[in-house]
């Protein structure tokens, strides 16, 4: 009888542990609370709040170490639909999604709202079109399962090489968004944050792999969640009397619009191609919140949240942990989970907008510049807002916000203890560290499994894969760092253009190797190479203003390119071998066993009757 | 295990079910943002009509259509027995 994953049962006390985590976490935070009230010194209290969830991540982190390949790389295929669909809700927001998006939903009103449509669309294209198929191949990283299905090695190297890069900026882009959150909350530069932070997220996951990486994910879903969750829905409850910033905004909304009205600010209607998206740093309010089509043009708006969904739907990074689930099934599941879970996240961002944006609006613009309230004063000193233009009464033109700024911003403005504010943070920097493991896993994996494992024989003994994975870890790790502290480009911009090179150059092809049963590995080389050069160079070109279109957009040129160079191949070239078509057949049918860890048994078998 | 004679029509269904659960989607996508501003005279739960939809609406059609395609395709591998063993 074969082993299926089905022996392997999954653990039924999951529900209790991270219950004790979330009662355990709480009480963290009631503490510092308690010693806030007490008067201990501001430096405690915020070391507790950096360091407490840091040591619960990694005691989870360390715990669950892993021996075997199937642990390290895959979690042992036992993570159930919701845990798994939770780790992958919050991993693909991360930092970006936490800290940019708020802020951008801040100061350019509804036109954010195309970056949060491509997350939730990102995901729902993934559990349509790649998740349960990639599922039932169970390799352990994309480029694996790409070799296999094209029966090309040359496939595999290519795909490893290209894939690694929209991989690599993410981390880099995690990385400085984990950075700024924990410079924020420990009052240090944030260069040398950079370094810190990576060593706490390559100390937590570098002992198990994917098991550490999900289950210490967990927690930082968990802390996320609550820590966006506190400030946002005690300030609903202080304005509407109900406590769900979702649906109830609306009333604050209507008087932020008349305000603005009343402020004149004006109607700006931005070319259908802009891509106006506001900078790291200070940046200046400029149009109504509920506008449209203000910085971002209506056709950029509309190719933006197809981008970044088809950058999500086919990341390399998230892709790995559809391996994680039990069966096709879950996998599937895991997917609608994910989907809801993103989905409450950025319904509650915009109302963290617009509840701090109704306040600057009520109590800053026109009001005189000598006698501002208390906590603007704050946001000043802290140099999270400023005024540039010394007028009798401040005006919005000379009126600026830290766009990173604004998650932790709401509860300094609504006044609540510096403990809250230091909690939003602890939530920032739990999302982007979820986000920091599963890219770094993934770049990992790849260098492991796919450069080195990948060229001669997969039938390395397990430890050996284990330990290149960790060096491979280790050494991604070193080239983030220094990246991220020698070139701090902005992180969101690193992050949009990680999304569409993923986009462009792992979209497409993946797209033709499970829904177009007669491509072949020509194919999928042309369309790899012609995705990734063409987008590259439109993003140069883009930069560089050589060309009208924003670099973000870049998979637009290349996303449609890489289609037809993929198909075009594959006209011109023979059909697939039999064994690829096998694959094929067989990765569209949920039924049946694993086939990567079928393959992985009769290797095992095969060498056992040789020696 | 489904019998082989079972694959195409598994496949075809599977197919159809994939374009019925991804093209409203999408529809929904591009066409609801491009509405906003013309559809925020109007009120819903005190919020502007076209930023509700756009930002509500598409997130509830994004659950939908998820939590419709995992029934739906869980029936159909069922209907070829193409179903996983449990």
């Amino acid at each position: 009888m074969a082993i299926t994953a089905r022996t392997r049962l999954v653990n039924p006390r999951l529900g209790t542990y991270f219950g004790i985590f979330a009662a355990a976490f709480a009480a963290l935070v009631l503490m510092a609370l308690m010693l806030e009230q007490l008067g201990v010194g501001d430096g405690l209290v915020r070391l507790m709040m950096f360091a407490g969830p840091l040591a619960f991540f990694a005691a989870i982190g360390v715990g669950s170490r892993a021996q075997e390949a199937r642990d390290y790389f895959a979690c042992g295929r036992r993570v159930p639909a919701f845990f798994n669909g939770l780790v992958l809700g919050v991993a693909a927001l991360g930092g970006a999604g936490f800290l940019a998006l708020t802020g951008a939903l801040f100061i350019i009103g509804f036109d954010a709202i195309c970056l949060a449509v491509g997350w939730y669309a990102g995901l729902v294209f993934m559990g349509v079109l790649f998740a349960p198929f990639v599922r039932k191949y169970g390799a352990y990283t994309l480029p694996t399962f790409l070799g296999r299905r094209f029966e090309s090695r040359t496939v595999r190297i290519v795909a490893a090489a290209i894939l690694s890069v929209p991989i690599l900026l993410l981390l880099v882009a995690e990385a400085r968004f984990a950075a700024y959150a924990a410079a924020w909350l420990l009052g240090q530069s944030e260069r040398l944050m950079v370094a810190v932070v990576m060593t706490c997220a390559t100390a937590i996951i570098i002992a198990g792999g994917m098991r550490s990486a999900t289950w210490s994910s967990v927690a930082k879903a968990i802390v996320a969640l609550l820590a966006l969750a506190v400030p946002v829905t005690t300030v609903a409850l202080m304005v509407s009397n109900l406590p769900l910033p979702q649906m109830t905004h609306g009333n604050v909304l209507r008087l932020l619009t008349r305000a603005e009205i009343n402020q004149g600010v004006p109607i700006v209607l931005a070319p259908a191609l802009a891509f106006d998206l506001p900078r790291e740093g200070v940046e200046q309010l400029v149009k109504r919140f509920i506008q449209s089509f203000g910085s971002i043009g209506s056709l950029s708006f509309v190719l933006m949240s197809f981008v970044a969904a088809a950058g999500i739907a086919a990341s390399p990074a998230l892709l790995m942990r559809s391996g994680t689930t039990p069966g096709v099934y879950e996998a599937r599941k895991s997917l609608g989970w994910a989907v809801l879970v993103t989905g409450i996240v950025l319904l509650t961002l915009p109302a963290v907008a617009v509840y701090l944006r109704a306040l600057v609006f009520e109590q800053v613009v026109g009001h005189p510049g000598d006698s501002l309230p208390a906590w603007f004063q704050l946001l000043q000193q802290a140099g999270i807002a400023r005024i540039e233009a010394k007028t009798q009464v401040v005006r919005l033109a000379g009126l600026g916000f830290e766009r990173d700024a604004v998650l932790f911003a709401l509860p300094i403005a609504a006044g609540f203890p510096q403990v809250i504010v230091y909690l939003a943070l602890a939530g920032a920097l739990a999302a982007a560290l979820a986000a920091l493991a599963s890219s770094l896993l993934a770049i990992g994996a790849i260098l492991a499994e796919d450069i080195v494992y990948g060229l001669p024989d997969e039938t390395a003994p397990e430890s050996a894969r284990i330990g290149t994975a960790r060096v491979a870890m280790l050494g991604a790790a070193f080239v983030a760092t220094w990246l991220a502290i020698a070139a701090p480009a902005d992180p969101l911009q690193l992050f949009l253009w990680s999304l569409t090179l993923s986009a462009s150059a792992s979209f497409p092809v993946l797209l033709l190797a499970i829904w177009v049963k007669r491509t072949n590995a020509w194919g999928a080389l042309a369309g790899m190479i012609t995705g990734f050069v063409v987008a590259v160079v439109t993003m140069l070109l883009g930069e560089t203003g050589a060309i009208g279109l924003p670099s973000p957009l870049a998979a637009v040129v290349g996303l449609p390119l890489a289609f037809v160079a993929a198909l075009g191949a594959t006209k011109l070239t023979p059909a697939p071998g039999r064994n690829a078509l096998d694959i094929v057949r067989e990765v569209r049918v949920p039924g049946g066993e694993t086939l990567y860890d079928r393959e992985l048994r009769l290797l095992r078998l095969k060498n056992r009757t040789a020696a | 295990m489904m019998e082989r004679n079972e694959r195409k029509p598994y496949w075809r269904h599977t197919k159809v079910q994939m374009l019925t659960s991804l093209l409203p989607f999408v529809l929904a996508m591009t066409v609801l943002p491009l509405y906003a501003d013309a559809l925020n005279d109007k009120r819903i739960l005190g919020m502007p009509l076209g930023y509700f939809l756009a930002c509500h609406g598409l997130v509830v059609i994004a659950f939908v259509t998820i939590a419709v395609f995992v029934n739906r395709q869980d029936a159909i591998d069922h209907w070829h027995g193409a179903h996983e063993d449990l």
